[in-house]
């Protein structure tokens, strides 16, 4: 009997290592329970993605020159009508796509499965490493994140590469702490002392024990800290500590609401509203697979994270 | 008292922590950020300084002397309450500090009542109505809501609320030059000023509070706890309030402590949207400005009430819940 | 008087689009100043009678039924009417866990609690009397400004009893007060209930599967299974002699009841849906007919308060025997005795020791009671027909009969598997195949090789203990419901012995056959008789329960008997007979 869902997945995955193999099986199998909600998350964050891979292609014109007039209205030549300098929105629009999902996952991943291994690590060796990092992330999570976040922008100067870091280092600590702590649950367990009668080592205990357990919480959070990043990259560069010359969404904002008029005009409609939808609607789409991801991931998770 | 004083000491660590970050910050930066002339971004003020200002800064930082000393400098004057004084407002930053930070505890504290209160009355609801279409229909809407970050949710409000259906001012916390008929007359301006940027916050906060109550009471209902006082005939109304309430509203107050911590960061991107000026769009200009001294002075206030009101809230949660006094922590 | 009366209660849960029945038409009565014990392992629905009886039980149970306090009809009042009789009129003291009490409120507090709101009184006058429940039942009374977790499992049950006795109910509910307690604190739990209805008349309902807490203290005493009544009568009765299988294998797994005899469980598992007809026990059951599949017994009284829910009007009668006589004519015209006037019984799915010396007749009651001898006198019926002469031994369902000696009980030429398949080859039953597998089977049971090599052997090539291993699967074959087991250990050395009788009693127990197990050795027959019988002469001199025929014999015989042992013992025997 395979212990596949289906053969695709064997075939797809066989130069992986089984034990990595069953995972994406697992994902797999797990994405077809996947309820309307979580479909629809899922094929929006695919446009979204889209969107930011050809954008160069769907674009029309390149979102930081002079293409038109001043505050154009939504018409022939612009979708999206052009902002304040004469710079196509929509363009700006497909390329701060760009910005938003580069910088989301570059920090889930680095902060997600970095941290992630991180705590992994230490709950595994326990002793002065495991207290050392409980300590930090302890301080790490008690640091009020949104005023250091700003200030420390404000001071090491706008750029991509700044942001990521900086968000990398206020977003690793809560992965850690969570899979620390499901290692250590399941390091207690019996099967543990029993493998390692049989003779298991290290890396078979992690590869294949601890890691099973641990990644499904992880994958779930990393989803979370992709929405993070992305508000808070949005929120920094809406405060003006954004690098100016990416065309993030937040950025947009920025220019939008420091507009002198922009409220008693209409431009709002159309400079305002589309980084604004934009935003949202990626966000709720991370939002519903998140959740649904949980939902079929539930049996094996158990450390439940907060219903926030 | 062992878990009391491991709470204080982690505090009084991350408080380091956090002045030592403070006081790292304007030195790590490229550059001199005292030099006379300063700014690079177009379309923003030049900020420049006479050679007393300049003196003065010198002096207030220390710029000349070791690296260490500058430290022990900087710890004296918070010491005394001496957060130097704003390039931008040519005061004193304690002073700029001290004229806006009311209007953000004015929004935050009435953010956190708001949505503490309505959060409990919609759980207790979902909770006594579990399953049926109010509880369904609430957390579904609920859920969505807690997805918009706040500073999103605030320029719907805005563009709905003040653009389209112009029901309330645009920007500020009082009518500039408002000639006022009695103080009901002032709170209500302050009211029509404050309502959309608390109704923002509010909402924020809101589902949190609501998921936790609703959870929480339902949970409680389900212990064997609450068959025994049943079981004594006490009547449903002391069964609800003296021993299932009382359990399921334990976790739900520490964290509206908490609460009123991340309002205090959260409020930095609400006031903006909604030009109020309290100390978020204050530490916004000052950033936009290049204010040091004022930016250091309102992160330090800001970040400090947050540990305070935390450490708060830790030390009163172990004197709520008996079982977490003795287990160690 | 009846003080609480119970009838035809149901309960059902609904768990996720299926129901549940917890409790299936129980009905009891408690009079005043009497306690009750219900007896149960889990599923057996007693915690659900005990939450009815409160009216707590949760939002998805439906109750059915009337439970009357009184002559009040608890079931159809309002629940602020019957908050007036909970507590003040009938208590409970719940099952111990972590969450019992309120974990945010003092103890002190919660027993006082129900003392000032329900009976009026101050707090400082709770207090007081606070002091001296906590007393009563044995805690410091410094404990009442402690939280539950600071208390352990033993101290908490005490509170819960301390609190159940704050407004001096009329009925106390107890549900399984015991269970995390250790010996001491058992006791003195069960003299203070005693002490509590002595003195103050309280009427109480013990729900507990301590099966020897119970016995200890109750008067009468109810089995349930399956939220359903078994068996219901006086404690004594009911324990030492139960009617029905169930309770029977109840007191089997119950170590401190009879303490000499080995502990055996009840094969199978309580079955988890209850939804079908028939009798919920029968899978487990020894002696189940075709009726207990399409109906559940309804309990019938069978006397002194006495009754049991059974088709079969309890444990059945297997075998009778009435007026057995029998003579050998000896060379010289005289004629020997050998048994003489016996009657005997025995029950289905039971155990009984014929116990006698040699010469004493029971190698000969044993022939005539397989059909082999015909008596002199008298008749033996085994399930409604006679057995002499009969078929009792020819098809499955009757009568086997294993030997003494092992190597004549089975023919040297003889194939393992010519021997073992002989009675199927006699009777025609089964093809050639059929009767290889049941062979096959039949060895397994026995735990010897069904291999074609073994199969293969030669009874004169294998052992004593494989060759009465070899009869013993001969004589399962035939799936007998009585098994006649004559001296079949005292040809074997010892430790085959013991391995033989565990397997064959191990047997009894998985399948439900009655045994006939002949013997001269007493202490034997205690580890696996229900009951013996001592025959001396060709008399029955004494029959009951296993025992009580041990340790307290009435024959001077039997007393005899049991003070012939002799040799190292864990206690010195001659002291050992009361």
């Amino acid at each position: 009997m395979s212990m596949f869902a289906d053969d695709e997945t064997r075939s797809t995955f066989a130069w992986l290592p089984p034990d990595i193999q069953v995972i994406f099986d697992r994902i797999r199998s797990g994405l077809s329970k996947f309820s309307i909600e979580g479909k629809i998350g899922l094929f929006g964050l695919s446009l979204f993605v889209m969107m930011a891979l050809f954008a160069p292609v769907i674009a029309g014109h390149p979102p930081d020159a002079i293409t038109g007039d001043s505050l154009e209205r939504p018409g022939a030549g612009h979708i999206l009508g052009t902002d304040e300098l004469g710079m196509d929105i929509w363009a700006q629009i497909c390329y701060g796509a760009r910005m938003s999902l580069l910088i989301g996952l570059a920090v889930a991943a680095v902060a997600g499965f970095g941290g992630g291994a991180i705590g992994i690590l230490a709950a595994y060796k326990g002793g002065l490493a495991d207290q050392v990092l409980l300590r930090v992330i302890d301080v790490t999570m008690a640091l009020p994140s949104l005023p250091l976040l700003i200030v420390i922008s404000a001071f090491m100067g706008p750029s991509v590469v700044n942001v990521i870091v900086i968000l990398i280092l206020f977003s690793w600590a809560r992965p850690a702490r969570i899979a620390r702590a499901q290692t250590l649950s399941v390091k207690t367990h019996a099967y543990i002392i029993a493998a390692r009668n049989y003779g298991a080592g290290s890396w078979y205990l992690l590869r294949r024990h601890i890691f099973p357990e641990v990644l499904p919480i992880l994958l779930v959070l990393v989803i979370g800290i992709t929405s993070h990043a992305i508000v808070a990259e949005a929120g920094l560069a809406f405060l003006g500590l954004g690098d100016p010359t990416s065309k993030s969404w937040g950025m947009m904002l920025n220019y939008a609401t420091s507009f002198r008029s922009i409220y008693f005009t209409p431009y709002w409609q159309w400079w305002l509203i589309p980084p604004l939808v934009a935003l949202i609607a990626l966000l709720l789409c991370l939002a519903f697979i998140s959740r649904d991801l949980e939902r079929v991931l539930d049996p094996k998770l158990r450390g439940r994270r907060n219903t926030e | 008292m062992r878990e009391n004083r491991a709470i204080i000491s982690r505090f009084l660590l991350t408080l380091m922590i956090l002045l030592t970050i403070n006081f790292f910050l304007p030195r790590m930066m490229p550059g001199d950020p005292f030099s006379l002339a300063s700014s690079d971004v177009e379309g923003e003020d030049v900020v420049v300084m006479t050679e007393a200002q300049r003196a003065y800064y010198m002096e207030y930082y220390g710029l000349d002397r070791p690296l260490h000393e500058q430290f022990i400098i900087y710890l004296k004057n918070l010491a005394m309450g001496d957060l130097g004084k704003s390039i931008s407002n040519k005061m004193p930053v304690s002073g700029v500090i001290l004229i806006h930070l009311p209007w953000t505890i004015l929004i935050v504290l009435a953010a956190t009542i708001i949505s503490t209160i309505a959060g409990i009355i919609l759980g207790t609801l979902s909770a006594r109505n579990r399953k049926k279409g109010v509880d369904r229909f609430m957390m579904a809407g609920l859920i969505a809501f807690a997805e918009i970050p706040s500073f999103l949710l605030g320029l719907i409000m805005l563009l709905i609320f003040v653009v389209q259906l112009r029901l309330f001012p645009i920007a500020g916390a009082i009518t500039p030059f408002a000639n006022y008929t009695g103080i009901l007359d002032w709170m209500g301006d302050v009211a029509r000023h404050a309502f959309l940027p608390v109704l923002t916050l509010s909402l924020s906060q809101l589902t949190g509070v609501y998921l936790l109550t609703r959870n929480t009471l339902i949970t409680v209902t389900t212990k064997d706890y609450i068959r025994t006082a049943r079981a004594k005939g006490l009547g449903e109304r002391i069964v609800w309030t003296r021993h299932a309430l009382r359990n399921a509203l334990l976790p739900v107050v520490t964290r509206t402590g908490f609460m009123v911590g991340a309002l205090m960061g959260g409020s930095v991107l609400v006031e903006t949207v909604f030009s109020y000026p309290g100390l978020g769009m204050t530490l916004r200009s000052a950033v936009i400005a290049r204010d040091y001294p004022l930016i250091q002075g309102i992160l330090l206030v800001i970040a400090v009430s947050i540990l305070v009101c935390n450490l708060a809230v830790d030390l009163i949660y172990r004197r709520l819940d008996p079982r977490v006094v003795a287990q160690g922590g | 008087m009846t003080i609480l009366k119970v009838d035809d209660l149901r309960c059902h849960y609904a768990i996720d689009g299926s129901v549940v029945k917890a409790v299936d038409g129980v009905s009891f009565s408690l009079e005043e100043g009497e306690i009750i014990g219900l007896i149960g392992e889990s599923g057996s629905g007693k915690t659900t009678i005990a939450h009815s009886i409160m009216g707590v039980l949760p939002e998805n149970a439906r109750r059915s039924g009337t439970i009357s306090y009184r002559g009040t009809d608890l079931t159809v009042l309002p629940e602020h009417e019957m908050d007036t009789f909970r507590w003040t009129d009938i208590a409970i003291v719940f099952q111990n866990s972590l969450e019992v009490l309120n974990p945010v409120m003092k103890v002190g507090v919660q027993v006082c609690e129900p003392m000032i709101r329900r009976r009026g009184l101050g707090s400082g006058e709770a207090e007081v009397r606070c002091i001296e429940l906590f007393r009563m039942v044995g805690l410091d009374p410094v404990w009442m400004d402690a939280y539950p977790h600071q208390l352990s499992g033993g101290m908490r049950q005490r509170v819960l009893l301390a609190m159940a006795l704050s407004c001096d109910p009329e009925v106390l509910i107890l549900d399984e007060v015991t269970s995390a307690l250790d010996a001491f604190t058992r006791k003195e739990i069960r003299d203070l209930l005693l002490d509590l209805q002595r003195t103050q008349q309280y009427s109480m309902v013990l729900i507990s599967h301590d099966i020897s807490f119970v016995s200890s203290i109750a008067s009468r005493v109810m089995v349930l299974y399956a939220g359903r009544a078994v068996e219901v009568g006086p404690t004594r009765d009911v324990i030492t002699a139960p009617r029905h299988p169930y309770t029977r294998g109840l007191a089997n797994s119950t170590p401190d009841i009879f303490i000499y005899k080995d502990m055996w469980g009840i094969p199978g598992d309580a079955s988890g849906g209850n939804s079908d007809a028939g009798c919920l026990f029968r899978a487990r059951c020894t002696q189940a007919i075709d009726a207990c599949r399409h109906s559940s017994p309804a309990l019938m009284s069978c006397g002194n308060g006495w009754s049991v829910a059974c088709h079969r009007g309890g444990i059945a009668s297997l075998m009778a025997a009435t007026g057995i006589t029998f003579r050998y004519s000896l060379p010289d015209k005289r004629s020997l005795v050998a048994v003489d006037g016996v009657d005997l019984e025995v029950r289905e799915g039971e155990v009984l020791a014929l116990v006698g010396q040699t010469g004493s007749g029971k190698s000969t009651l044993a022939h005539i009671l397989a059909g082999v001898l015909r008596p002199d006198a008298g008749e033996v019926w085994f399930m409604d027909s006679k057995v002499h002469g009969g078929k009792a031994g020819h098809r499955f369902g009757g009568i086997q009969i294993v030997f003494q000696d092992p190597f004549s009980s089975t023919s040297n030429r003889f194939t393992v598997l010519d021997a073992v398949r002989e009675p199927l080859d006699i009777n025609g039953i089964g093809s050639r195949s059929e009767r290889l597998d049941m062979v096959r089977d039949a060895l397994d049971l026995v735990r010897l090789p069904a291999t074609d090599l073994f199969l293969a052997k030669y009874c004169g090539e294998l052992s004593g203990g494989q060759r009465q291993r070899v009869a013993l699967a001969r004589a399962m074959i035939m799936r007998p419901k009585l098994l006649i087991a004559d001296e079949i250990t005292s040809a074997l050395d010892v430790s085959t012995a013991a391995n033989v009788l565990r397997l064959l009693k191990g047997l009894q127990n998985r399948r439900g056959f009655a045994m006939i197990y002949i013997s001269h050795n007493l202490t034997l027959t205690l580890k696996i008789a229900d009951r013996i019988a001592v025959m001396n002469a060709g008399k029955i001199v004494e029959v009951g329960n296993a025992h009580e025929v041990m340790l307290t014999p009435k024959d001077d015989y039997t007393v005899r008997l049991v003070g012939s042992r002799i040799g190292l013992c864990c206690h010195d025997h001659h002291t050992e007979v009361a």
